[in-house]
């Protein structure tokens, strides 16, 4: 009888050996807690809780008026801009209470970044002022600064290549998913620890999307990343963890690959394959 | 059956044709004034518009020949100092009512702008009359100033107020989510945006106020000489026009027709430099 | 199974002619089957034939499925549980298409051994030929009810009919050598335990197959290091 294979051996026995003990929860950079909102006497958020992961995409899924744009805009307190809301339960940024009343809202937006669903450069601006308009109004004078930040940001974007030589031109001269990715290079220039992104890619056409998922890939490594999204085939694609909305309340949350193969609630399931309504 | 299908036809044809030869007739009418007035005012007034007439003061009563150089630059002069007032106060007002403000409060404070852009212009040369000449005991470059800037004012609010409103709401979220403070985002992206918009409203409100005559009778008060200082009677452009006008002198008559084409050439040329700046950017003034 | 209609009608039509095209496939394989061993118990050779006949529309079938399964999965991008059921379906059909190739192969092999006088031995193919079907009926079942438990309940009958299999197949050695002239037919009838055997197979898979579109569970290949 021929020796078996040593290899086949090893496989075998490490088979039999006791499967490790998994690894700890990823770190979470938000932590929410029974997050609540009213929009004067409408709740729109309905007593959420959940911890958003470091370095990773959170994709925040649900039907229209779900409250999934309000939700994201709690995480940077843009939601304020809306006269009569009111607030109760916390956020925590890396352990930091974002609602206590000693904290300006100007420098939590500092840290929490966002890019809107339509790209808006600033129509007085050229792209190299867009990018740096940030810093330069948040006090930045240095230009040799400004040039690297500019640069570093450009890149970051996967913009630079084809606007290094245009930087004078007007930011909106650009198409559509530059303009896009300028913004995002915008966001990126006053160095955030977080990225959010409201339905970034629905003003786009399919190449467009393409690369702003393929940039949002590359981001995850360095920055958290939240998106609100209704393409469900782009959350299932680009995103670590889903949120599902409804009607305010957090329907489900988890690793993404559950929760579009094996989600946990009925309703989930329902909104995922089209049974909704 | 087929003729009356036809009759119909040639009917409405002729409905047509009058409908629209009704409408090009009152288009003419609209336009025919704006004609009729240049066209009286280059037959009666391009002769006597000459190098003297931009560079000579007004002769003594009754000798023919001088010009109105004074009263050119007293217009100037004046609206100089009403753009001091009017602007800074009409923008920042203008920019209140954009940004700031209550629903309620802000419609108060509309309101109030509108039927100050309807009060007739002479009502505030008898306001500043009561306040500045009488006070102050004489006519002034100062009330005349004074009087046009507060015309201005609710003219430059309303037009600024339009502009900012029209500045799209995403750009001041996106400086805001920068971390730009609140008042930073106003000035450097909000009136940044909006500044073509603000300054056609101003050269509106100044072509405005530059062809106002009732509010200078008295406070500036017109001046035959050069003005040497600012709380004395000054000369206007369309104050020498009223005063030239009703005098008996054939002489005078001309240089008043002359100075009546040389305000409404200059107010034309306002105009045209407002649409220049605004073109291009289809039909938005953002 | 599913109470809440898709928005997309196309959808769910697509869905349903996929689930008959299965359900129609399983029910001529089973047929195939009984026809097959029913031609070897009884001696007919014209149900053996029919056997092998059906086997090219059963062909067909699996070939349909597997078209209008990526079909599904192109046109509507399913998720969750519609993912799985698609995906199931195209495991299945191949399943579905194996067995139907064991019973043409015992409808051959039945052919064969009706030439010669009948073998008393046929009996003992008799219970493995019952455990198998059995199976085979409870897996389909699983599938098409998604009753994982049922389904989970198949899986250890494989054992069962392995060690019938093995018990047949030692007799039938030890019948060769006693009675040397019958050797084709005990070969013949070894083969046919064999694809019986096949058969369940099949159907564990059909099974595991069955709990993985319910459940979302993956319980192939739990018993390896067990059972090596």
């Amino acid at each position: 009888m021929a020796t078996p294979d040593p290899t086949v051996v090893e496989r075998v026995e490490r088979a039999a050996e006791p499967a490790p003990t998994p690894e700890p929860a990823p770190a979470s950079t938000f932590q929410v807690k029974n997050l609540s909102v009213w929009y004067g006497d409408k709740r729109a958020i309905d007593d959420v809780t959940l911890d958003v992961a470091s370095d990773a995409v959170t994709a925040i899924i649900g039907p229209s008026g779900c409250g999934k744009s309000t939700f994201l805009r709690c995480l940077n307190r843009m939601h304020e801009l809306v006269p009569k809301t009111r607030v109760e339960g916390t956020v925590f940024l890396q352990g930091e209470d974002l609602y206590s009343s000693d904290v300006d809202p100007a420098i939590v937006r500092r840290r929490v970044g966002m890019v809107f669903q339509k790209s808006n450069p600033f129509p007085t601006m050229s792209i190299g002022e867009n990018v740096v308009i940030g810093l330069r109004l948040n006090g930045v004078r240095s230009q040799k600064f400004l040039n690297e930040r500019l640069e570093k940001s450009l890149r970051m974007a996967a913009l630079w290549d084809e606007v290094k030589d245009d930087l004078h031109k007007a930011g909106t001269s650009l198409s559509g998913g530059q303009q896009q990715r300028l913004c995002i290079a915008r966001a990126l220039a006053v160095e955030p620890e977080v990225l959010l992104m409201d339905e970034p890619c629905s003003a786009l056409d399919p190449i467009a999307t393409a690369k702003i998922e393929e940039l949002i890939y590359e981001l995850k490594a360095h920055y958290t990343i939240v998106t609100v999204t209704h393409n469900m085939q782009q959350a299932g694609r680009i995103s670590d963890y889903t949120a599902f909305f409804y009607l305010g309340r957090l329907i489900e949350f988890g690793p993404t690959t559950k929760i579009f193969t094996n989600p946990n609630e009925r309703q989930t399931e329902d909104y995922i394959t089209g049974r909704f309504g | 059956m087929h003729s009356k299908r036809a009759d119909n036809h040639t009917w409405r044809t002729i409905k047509s044709g009058l409908a629209s030869t009704v409408a090009f007739i009152s288009a003419l009418l609209v336009i025919a004034p704006l004609g009729l007035v240049f066209f009286h005012l280059l037959v009666n007034g391009a002769s006597s518009v000459n190098w003297d007439f931009f560079t000579k003061l007004p002769t003594p009563v009754g000798t023919p020949g001088g010009g109105m150089v004074n009263a050119i630059v007293g217009s100037l002069e004046l609206l100089a100092f009403a753009s001091i007032i009017g602007i800074p106060i009409g923008v920042l007002g203008g920019v209140y009512l954009g940004e700031y403000g209550s629903a309620r409060v802000n419609s108060v404070l509309r309101f109030i702008a509108d039927v100050l852009n309807g009060v007739p212009s002479i009502t505030w040369g008898v306001v500043v009359y009561g306040l500045v000449v009488l006070r102050f005991k004489g006519f002034s470059a100062y009330a005349g100033g004074l009087a046009l800037g507060l015309i201005m004012i609710p003219l430059i609010t309303r037009t600024t107020e339009e502009v900012v409103l029209l500045v799209p709401n995403g750009y001041r979220e996106a400086a805001l989510a920068l971390g730009v403070s609140r008042w930073k985002t106003i000035v450097h992206i909000v009136i940044k945006t909006a500044s073509r918009g603000i300054i056609t409203g101003i050269l509106l409100a100044l072509a405005r106020v530059g062809g106002e005559t009732a509010p200078l009778l008295f406070t500036a008060f017109g001046n035959r000489f050069w003005n040497h200082s600012l709380s004395q009677p000054i000369a206007a452009l369309p104050l020498q026009i009223f005063t030239y006008a009703i005098s008996p002198y054939d002489d005078w008559h001309r240089q008043a027709w002359a100075g009546a084409l040389v305000l409404v050439t200059g107010i034309f040329c306002v105009n045209v430099l407002v649409r220049i700046l605004t073109r291009g950017r289809t039909a938005s003034i953002v | 199974m599913t109470p809440h209609r898709h928005i997309l009608g196309t959808f769910d039509e697509a869905l349903a002619s996929l689930r008959n095209n299965v359900l129609m496939m399983a029910g001529l394989t089973e047929r195939s089957l009984e026809r097959a061993m029913k031609g070897l118990f009884e001696r007919n050779d014209d149900l053996c034939a029919n056997a092998i006949a059906d086997d090219e529309e059963i062909d067909q079938l699996e070939k349909q499925i597997d078209k209008d399964g990526v079909d599904i999965l192109l046109r509507f991008q399913p998720v969750a549980s519609d993912l799985r059921r698609v995906v199931s379906a195209m495991k299945l059909s191949s399943n579905l298409e194996r067995m139907a190739d064991q019973a043409t192969t015992i409808a051959r092999r039945a052919r064969k051994l009706n030439q010669h006088p009948q073998l008393p031995e046929v009996e003992l193919i008799r219970p493995m030929y019952e455990h198998a079907m059995s199976m085979f009926k409870d897996s389909v079942d699983a599938f098409v009810r998604e009753d994982v438990d049922l389904a989970r309940a198949v899986v250890p009958r494989d054992q069962t009919l392995d060690d019938l299999n093995r018990a047949a197949s030692r007799t039938l050695i030890e019948r060769m050598a006693q009675d040397p002239d019958q050797l084709r037919g005990y070969l013949n009838l070894i083969f046919v335990g064999r694809c019986l055997e096949r058969v369940g197979d099949h159907a564990t898979n059909i099974a595991e197959d069955a709990v993985y579109a319910a459940a979302a569970e993956d319980i192939r290949h739990q018993g390896v290091a067990a059972s090596t």
